[in-house]
């Protein structure tokens, strides 16, 4: 069981208005391209994490975090102002991620598979207290369509709504998504149910 | 298990706070009464904080400042590549040209060719006799025969001359007249040839019979097409010959004096030979001078559908009673255009244009292509008999009276045979008794000779009361052997000193 002060210390997401997205985005379509610098600087980490979580590993995390801030460099003067900055920023970083993803499965097929720590269950009890990387693992056994939600609303704190615009899908699809990644992940961790959630 | 589900969907749900009211109540009923969904609710819970515990991956300080290098790094290697863009694609144009040249060769000349033959197509429609419009009379056709030139349109404001270069190479010109040309060389040649009323229908019926045959020669259409047969040197050539044949049958004469050593039996029959053949042979190569270029091709004239329609269109004006208008030919051509070929090149139209002249020199051997072999022939005769008209005309002197005395200047081949007779030393007496009628101190009266620039015969212009006040034909040869007497005379004087003359021998461009 996580107690209150854990919780406290986590880092809450950081809470910035559409409007100063807005004026930014707007400085940077006139003409203004240092104005980027700052919308990178205020979203970066959120975006970075959502990546570090999804890919489970902190290798590419830069790489695929500079791949969606590319993008959003070039298509940044076609924003229309029609939602929030941050639904567009994460769903290209969704996006980013499936695609890389997808592209590790590809080489996995057809690398040849090694002595296997990392398709084995965890069916011994972890020993040491990086719970963060227990559950991180765990995670990144869920299915994309169940890890990405469940990501976004038990590690990064969205809301259904933001959630379903991030990930372009219906809220209850959203719903029942969550409800499956959270009794798929109680399901992974049943092994360590005690250390973990006790 | 379906109502489970969902009842499991709603209190994931309700654990995140995302349930509209109503459905809130619900649950919080449902977990009033059941124990089952209140563990339920708590091992939610329990898993849902897991997330809490997944630490965040650490801060980069760095990462924008390598973005932004990064998008820098990307702008200018975009920038280097807009740069080759342009290079590129025509790298790219010239090789995707080389493949299709190399497996298609032939494609730019198919494609010229193509293009050639639309634009000849365009330019060869609706092609019609000027010279029918034109309604050349004999004296039209005299003049084309002799002075090579061919009026276009039936107030003689246009004429096309024929011609050859100083190298022998053909060419013609296209000419705007500001004036009439008044040419009156057919009635010279009758008086010069002495020929009466009865003969002059021989020669007459001789020149009708090229009129028909001259219609189609000179072609034009409504988008200023300009096509002329290649048999058109040919048919001067022919008349002027015909017309040698028939002057020496009808005054001997006359004709000896154009052509001293006459025409042999062999080359009369070479002369009626190409007659027959040019009369028949209309040929069908044009030079068709365009707008826009010039260029030699076939074209048949069909001379008997044109004269049909002719007759449709003159029987439909009859009926309608409408007065047939002038015509009036205008062909233009864009003054700004000067040459397109060399000048030495001989397989080109060389055209020079200027503001009332469009002149069109031919390609070397370009005329040889029309299948008449014996008009080579007849050549030297024509041109023998062409220089001595010339020269008979130069014959009659010129008498200048001038302060100092009398000028007298003749033209021999060549040269220019001048006289300066002093009137201090000069017999008088001698002189007005052989020339009773000549007026020697109103010698003004008598006009210059001015020779026309472009004719072959040379028109003198004396004063004509005068003239033929005291002088036929024979009298006035009478009166120039006397001045020739007279001459020698004073040439014999001369020697013997009693009187001073100053002779000189100019030598001047052969006319």
């Amino acid at each position: 069981m996580i107690s209150n002060d854990n919780e406290k210390d986590l880092q809450q997401p950081q809470i910035v208005s559409i409007d100063d997205d807005y004026s930014i985005i707007r400085q940077f379509i006139d003409g203004d391209k240092s104005s980027f610098q700052i919308l990178v600087k205020r979203h970066k980490e959120k975006v970075r994490n959502i990546i570090y979580i999804t890919m489970n590993s902190s290798a590419l995390v830069d790489d695929i975090a500079q791949d969606v801030f590319i993008t959003v460099y070039k298509n940044l003067k076609y924003f229309r102002f029609e939602s929030q900055f941050t639904t567009w920023l994460y769903r290209i970083t969704v996006n980013r991620c499936k695609d890389y993803l997808r592209k590790m499965n590809v080489r996995r097929i057809f690398s040849p598979i090694e002595d296997g720590t990392e398709i084995s269950e965890y069916s011994t009890p972890v020993e040491d207290n990086d719970i963060s990387r227990i559950v991180m693992d765990a995670i990144s056994k869920l299915p994309v369509k169940l890890r990405m939600p469940l990501i976004l609303k038990d590690i990064e704190g969205f809301s259904y709504q933001e959630i379903s615009e991030s990930l372009n899908c219906e809220m209850g699809t959203v719903k029942s998504r969550i409800f499956r990644g959270r009794e798929k992940l109680k399901e992974i961790l049943q092994p360590l149910e005690k250390e973990l959630m006790n | 298990m379906k109502k489970d589900l969902r009842n499991m969907e709603l209190l994931s749900a309700y654990l995140d706070d995302e349930l509209p009211q109503s459905e809130k109540i619900e649950v919080e009923k449902l977990l009033a009464s059941s124990l089952d969904l209140q563990k339920q609710l708590e091992d939610l819970k329990k898993v849902k904080q897991l997330g809490n515990r997944v630490k965040r991956i650490p801060e980069s300080p760095f990462f924008e400042t390598r973005l932004m290098a990064t998008i820098e790094g990307q702008k200018n290697e975009s920038s280097k590549i807009k740069k080759w863009i342009p290079a590129a694609s025509l790298a790219v144009v010239t090789i995707i040209i080389m493949v299709v040249l190399k497996f298609n060769p032939g494609l730019i000349d198919r494609m010229w060719e193509d293009q050639k033959v639309a634009i000849e197509g365009f330019y060869k429609e609706n092609l019609q006799p000027v010279l029918v419009a034109a309604n050349l009379s004999n004296e039209d056709i005299f003049n084309f025969a002799f002075n090579n030139e061919l009026p276009l349109d039936n107030t003689r404001q246009q004429y096309l001359l024929l011609g050859y270069d100083d190298s022998g190479k053909e060419f013609f010109e296209i000419r705007n007249s500001d004036q009439k040309i008044k040419r009156q060389s057919y009635t010279e040649f009758i008086t010069a040839m002495n020929l009466d009323a009865e003969q002059k229908e021989i020669v007459d019926s001789i020149i009708g019979s090229y009129s028909k045959a001259l219609e189609g020669q000179v072609l034009v259409n409504e988008k200023n097409t300009i096509a002329i047969n290649q048999n058109l040197w040919n048919f001067r050539k022919a008349i002027f010959a015909d017309l040698l044949v028939a002057s020496e049958k009808l005054n001997k004469a006359k004709f000896d004096r154009i052509v001293p050593a006459g025409i042999t039996d062999d080359e009369k029959v070479v002369v009626v030979n190409t007659l027959e053949k040019l009369k028949n042979v209309s040929g069908d190569q044009y030079i068709f001078v365009t707008p826009d270029s010039i260029f030699a091709d076939s074209y048949q004239f069909d001379s008997e559908d044109f004269e049909k329609e002719m007759r449709i269109i003159e029987e439909q004006v009859r009926i309608n009673e409408e007065k047939v208008k002038e015509f009036t030919l205008n062909i233009t051509y864009d003054s700004n255009f000067k040459k397109f070929a060399e000048e030495n090149s001989s397989h080109s139209f060389k055209i020079v244009v200027d503001s009332n002249i469009c002149r069109v020199d031919l390609p070397e051997h370009h005329i040889l292509e029309v299948p008449i072999p014996e008009i080579a022939a007849i050549d030297p005769l024509i041109e023998q008999a062409t220089n001595n008209i010339h020269f008979y005309a130069y014959k009659i002197p010129k008498i200048e009276k001038s302060e100092s005395g009398i000028k007298i200047e003749y033209y021999n081949d060549d040269s220019v045979y001048s006289y300066v007779v002093d009137y201090n030393m000069l017999n008088m007496d001698s002189l007005s008794e052989a020339n009773s009628g000549l007026d020697l101190y109103n010698l003004e009266k008598l006009k210059t000779v001015k020779p026309f620039d472009d004719s072959m015969l040379i028109q003198y212009q004396f004063d004509r009361d005068y003239y033929h006040k005291y002088y036929s034909d024979d009298e006035f040869k009478k009166e120039m052997e006397e001045l020739q007497k007279e001459l020698q005379q004073m040439s014999e004087e001369l020697k013997n000193h009693k009187i001073r003359v100053k002779t000189q021998v100019t030598k001047s461009p052969k006319k």
